[in-house]
């Protein structure tokens, strides 16, 4: 049975420990508000470059597009994996290097790992698969990374280092739930032509469509990349509320049976010294 | 005289740079400058990194000219709307010029070391044209 001391100091320092993760939790849910923020306020662009590239894939007959070929048989697959900087978060990272991971072993091949991310980092260096370059999601502007992360993927495609950009990162599915997604980025996968709508007027292009296409889609890859780091922080940040309320509850609860238990001890303590008061009245006045 | 005006959106990835009526719309194409006026036939183009100026409807019907330095990106005409969408864009008072000049010489500094018809080559070589742009805005 511990001491009343000992149980007092524990729900000292438990009580530490609730206001830390009470504090984190706040913190997250402050962020998760100016993450979403920032998601929004990408929105306009994602859809206007959609409303292009659909106007321009209804227009061209064939492109001659590294991106549209398949990429260099037998060569590795190319993996961006993309995680949080930080943890903290329950399984939110560690969700997704498995989903990376068992992308890997269903498709049995070799993997050159690019990760975005610390955790995603450390991850890929334990794997015994090619990290040729590491990026950080948060140290440096998104835009900035994504553009790099873009360049340098393409690079590789093109030069015929990897045979496929396959992109394993987070979803904001919602608040309580954020699931890894894997997807093939390059090659696109057959033009994705949209018979219903079709094109919506004859439209004219400059210098061609073919032309702009080839502009467009690098563009393309660079933007896709940065709106997938703005829902990893947002995913991850909602995660981490997640884990920090539950880690709040808990302490809570443990706090609960902790201070029980103080105060039984405490009863029982002064017990015992009463009974030995009265036993020694009891003596003497014998 | 105000004249026909087109609701015209420059939108780069972080914001909505502007959004308002405009009576004209001149950006730098990979194929030459493009004046966009009102009813314009369908028409999507490249932009290169340059300086993009439109009239647009200020107070009370007078026009205000805007320039923006703006990044590589594409411009979209339809008969009813402009649409701009760039990398980046700024307002004369929005450029940092020291932050301009760093980059113009880092980025040739990079693409010295780079041999022509790479695709690094011209990436550095976007960098360069859009900090040419922002000092040339800046004057």
């Amino acid at each position: 049975m511990p001491s009343v001391r000992d149980l007092r100091d524990r729900i000292k320092s438990l009580k530490n420990t609730q206001q830390i993760t009470k504090a984190m939790k706040q913190v997250a849910a402050a962020k998760i508000r100016r993450a979403e923020l920032v998601q929004r306020q990408a929105r306009p662009y994602a859809d206007a470059l959609g409303e292009m590239l659909q106007d321009l894939m209804a227009a061209v007959g064939s492109i001659d597009h590294p991106f549209m070929r398949p990429g260099r048989e037998g060569a590795p697959l190319g993996i961006i994996l993309m995680t949080a900087d930080k943890g903290l978060a329950g399984a939110f990272n560690s969700n997704v290097v498995r989903a990376g991971e068992t992308f890997v072993r269903e498709r049995g091949s070799e993997v050159v790992y690019y990760p975005v991310g610390n955790k995603a980092r450390n991850a890929a260096k334990r794997t015994r698969f090619e990290t040729l370059e590491a990026w950080s999601l948060s140290a440096h502007a998104k835009l900035d990374t994504a553009r790099g992360v873009a360049a340098r993927v393409t690079d590789d495609f093109t030069a015929g280092k990897i045979s496929q950009i396959v992109l394993v990162a987070p979803k904001f599915v919602s608040m309580m739930t954020q699931r890894p997604e894997t997807r093939v980025l390059v090659p696109i996968e057959g033009a994705k032509r949209d018979e219903r709508t079709g094109p919506r007027a004859a439209v004219e292009f400059a210098p061609s469509p073919e032309a702009v296409l080839t502009r467009l889609l690098p563009k393309y890859l660079e933007f896709t990349l940065y709106s997938a780091m703005l829902e990893t922080d947002a995913a991850f940040f909602a995660a981490q509320l997640v884990a920090m309320t539950n880690a709040t509850d808990n302490a809570g609860k443990l706090l609960d049976d902790l201070t029980l238990a103080m105060n039984k001890a405490r009863q029982a303590a002064i017990t015992k010294e009463m009974l030995e008061i009265v036993g020694g009245a009891e003596a003497q006045a014998g | 005289m105000a004249g026909k005006t087109v609701p015209f959106r420059l939108i780069t990835p972080i914001a909505v740079a502007f959004e308002g009526e405009a009576e004209l719309v001149i950006a730098v194409g990979t194929e030459g400058e493009e004046g966009i006026l009102a009813s314009h036939a369908p028409f999507l183009t490249a932009l290169r990194p340059g300086i993009l100026r439109a009239n647009v409807g200020g107070d009370g019907g007078a026009t205000k000219r805007l320039e923006f330095a703006t990044s590589e990106g594409f411009l979209q005409a339809l008969p009813d709307r402009v649409t701009v969408l760039v990398d980046a864009a700024m307002q004369r008072d929005q450029i940092d010029t020291a932050a301009a000049r760093t980059d113009l010489e880092a980025a040739s500094e990079r693409q010295k070391q780079l041999s022509p018809q790479t695709a690094e080559y011209a990436r550095e070589q976007s960098t360069i044209d859009f900090a040419q742009a922002r000092l040339q805005l800046v004057g």
